[in-house]
């Protein structure tokens, strides 16, 4: 068996309680080198608790931290050795960009000469040379964020810690932030830990992504292991946008387990249901591309009026009323498909699809 | 407003006052340039020769005094109330907030002459210090408080204190705690990190504060008057002798003008550097 590499941050066990509140139960994570992990939840979930035990803002009330395999638990920030980005920024106001960038270099001593080339390496690195002697207030957000950047990778830190940076940004200018922030990630090979509560900035950037909810890490794994293989309902839920439809478990077999929904028998993993017995009612959890429309009277998961169509350019979202169903269902259908308020549809999985199933809660 | 033109009488009071303030003030000002008459409460003609007298060793050196006794008082509550402000703003439990505010601000609550009497306690002959210093035999004699610039800026630093921890208190909230500890997480340690980041951005803080204590303490007639039992005089002693023991009201009255412009100027000079430094920074 080959040595498993070091990792670049370990969590081990770590809870975190703040008087009677648990912000934090029992967190397990391990990001190897080079790897940029996401963690992902709605408010008060716990994520920026954990990402400040990690930068050491927090100390643990159970649990260790390792950094590059060395324990920091009791070990103070400002030796840890890690970047980071915070949500505004924190640029010194009353410095330039270029003592903003060289501040961690002078807290480390570093000769002057070498300080100068590395300052203006990292502003090369994040397109801002010649903006040295700016002031922070003079520079755009996205600009800022730049600077923000080089400020926390010019020491060249073990780890780097991103606290939702682009929530201050408007939309055009994240989508491409994002993008330049991967790719200087993956050319440096700096592990990384990204804090977000937006889904799709998570599924699109991270190799791995942490679903938290409740002060748990509900589900760690790759965005598509995390889209198709919900954990729990809850992840199912918060990662992109998912149908519930009322199901039947009808056997378990193996690794996988056989729902019926309407006249479709579906196959779904087993690991959620082991507990539930056959026969009993289940929710079957279908994401909005994964279910396909055919004429009414054909046998399929159910019927349905189509209530609103909202045009996408290469899609179009249906929103369709089905009887017995609380809840509008989604369905995303290519741009051209004809169906408008008020057609009748009968809805059927895609032979593809990966359904997922959870005994039904409370 | 022009459809409730009631609401012009709420000004009224404030209209009044404001006038009885210009009018007392415009008859210091007059009174400033006129000759005194000695033994008469009357006065003479037109004169300079109240701001001439000014210039003579003994008001110049009060002058000297006073100036040197707001600097001394602006410097030391500085030095003692940053402290106090910083683990105000800081503290983490709301007891210790409560019990840390109590302690700055009390000494605003108490009337200037009790505070300055209790001073006397304290400092006296026969008072804490030197009782304690005496039965712990450090010292064989009394050491002299009273009656000394010492004694007189320890007492004034105290009534100072309050306003000096509340204008840095101010200040030091108003700098988002994030920047501390994005110095932190580029490696600098607490010291680093205050005197690189929190310390400078605190400095408009500290000039308002400092200024305001200085033109606090400008004004100060109690805490001289007692501790310094007329052997340390600061100018508002002066202005009292001349006015109310020798009737010399024109002369009292300049020298109250050439206070009132000195603290114009301390506090003119402090906003142009604040302003200067908020071009800089911040």
């Amino acid at each position: 068996m080959a040595a498993e590499p070091r990792p670049a941050l370990q969590v081990d066990g770590v809870t975190r309680r703040f008087g009677a509140v648990t912000a934090l139960a029992d967190a397990w994570l391990k990001v190897p080198p080079g790897e940029f992990l996401t963690l992902l939840g709605p408010s008060g979930c716990g994520k920026s608790t954990l990402l400040n035990l990690i930068a050491g803002f927090l100390e643990p009330d159970q649990g260790e931290i390792f950094i590059d395999g060395a324990l920091v638990t009791e070990v103070p920030v400002w030796q840890r050795g890690i970047g980071m980005v915070f949500q505004n920024y924190a640029l010194f106001p009353h410095m330039t960009v270029a003592k903003n960038v060289a501040y961690g270099l002078a807290a480390r001593r570093v000769p002057r000469e070498e300080a100068a080339r590395r300052v203006a390496e990292a502003l090369a690195l994040v397109k801002l040379t010649g903006m040295e002697e700016r002031k922070p207030r003079q520079l755009s957000g996205g600009q800022q964020q730049r600077v923000a950047l080089a400020r926390a990778l010019v020491i060249r830190p073990k780890l780097l810690l991103l606290d939702e940076p682009f929530s201050a940004l408007d939309r055009n200018l994240r989508g491409a932030m994002q993008v330049e922030l991967r790719e200087i990630q993956r050319s440096l090979g700096i592990a990384t830990v990204f804090v977000t509560h937006d889904q799709g900035e998570a599924l699109s950037m991270s190799d791995r992504v942490a679903v938290m909810s409740e002060g748990r890490i509900r589900q760690v794994g790759t965005p598509e292991a995390i889209y198709r293989r919900p954990a729990d309902r809850f992840v199912a839920e918060f990662v992109g946008d998912v149908n519930r439809l009322p199901a039947r478990l009808v056997a378990v077999e193996g690794e996988t387990a056989l729902v019926e929904c309407g006249a479709c028998r579906l196959s779904v993993p087993a690991a959620p249901l082991a507990a539930a017995a056959a026969g009993t009612a289940v929710d079957l959890f279908l994401r909005p591309e994964q279910i396909r429309t055919a004429p009414p009277g054909t046998p399929g998961l159910t019927e349905a009026v189509v209530a609103a169509r909202a045009f996408h350019g290469d899609h179009a979202d249906l929103h369709c009323d089905a009887p017995g169903m609380a809840q509008r269902l989604l369905l995303r259908v290519p741009g051209h498909a004809a169906e408008g308020p008020g057609a009748r549809l009968a809805l059927l999985p895609d032979p593809s699809a990966d359904a997922v199933a959870f005994p039904i809660s409370g | 407003m022009g459809k409730r033109p009631f609401l012009g009488w709420f000004v009224t009071p404030g209209a009044l006052c404001a006038l009885g303030f210009a009018a007392a003030m415009a008859a210091v000002l007059q009174y400033a340039f006129r000759a005194h008459i000695p033994g008469s409460l009357e006065v003479g003609g037109f004169t300079w020769a109240n701001f001439e007298g000014m210039l003579r060793p003994l008001y110049a050196t009060v002058f000297l005094q006073t100036v040197w006794l707001c600097a001394l008082t602006a410097f030391f509550s500085l030095l003692l109330g940053y402290p106090l402000a910083h683990a105000l703003v800081h503290a983490r439990s709301t007891a210790w907030k409560s019990v840390l505010l109590v302690v700055a601000v009390t000494p605003l609550f108490l009337g200037e002459v009790v505070r300055t009497y209790s001073w006397l306690t304290v400092l006296g002959n026969s008072g804490f210090v030197n009782g304690a210093l005496l039965w712990l035999g450090l010292i064989d004699g009394p050491i002299q408080f009273m009656f000394t610039r010492f004694g007189v800026a320890l007492a004034l630093v105290h009534v100072t204190l309050p306003v000096m921890v509340i204008m840095l208190a101010a200040a030091l909230s108003h700098i988002d705690r994030d920047y501390e500890r994005a110095a932190h997480s580029l490696g600098a340690g607490p010291v680093r990190s205050f005197l690189t980041v929190t310390l400078p951005l605190s400095m408009p803080g500290i000039l308002a504060g400092t200024g305001t204590a200085f033109a606090w303490t400008f004004s100060a007639f109690a805490t001289p008057q007692i501790i310094g039992g007329g052997r340390v005089n600061m100018v508002s002693n002066l202005v009292y002798q001349l006015g109310f023991s020798s009737f010399n009201f024109p002369f009292a009255a300049s020298l109250s003008i050439v206070g009132l412009a000195l603290t114009a100027a301390v506090l003119g000079l402090l906003r142009i550097g604040t302003m200067r430094l908020e071009r800089v920074g911040t």
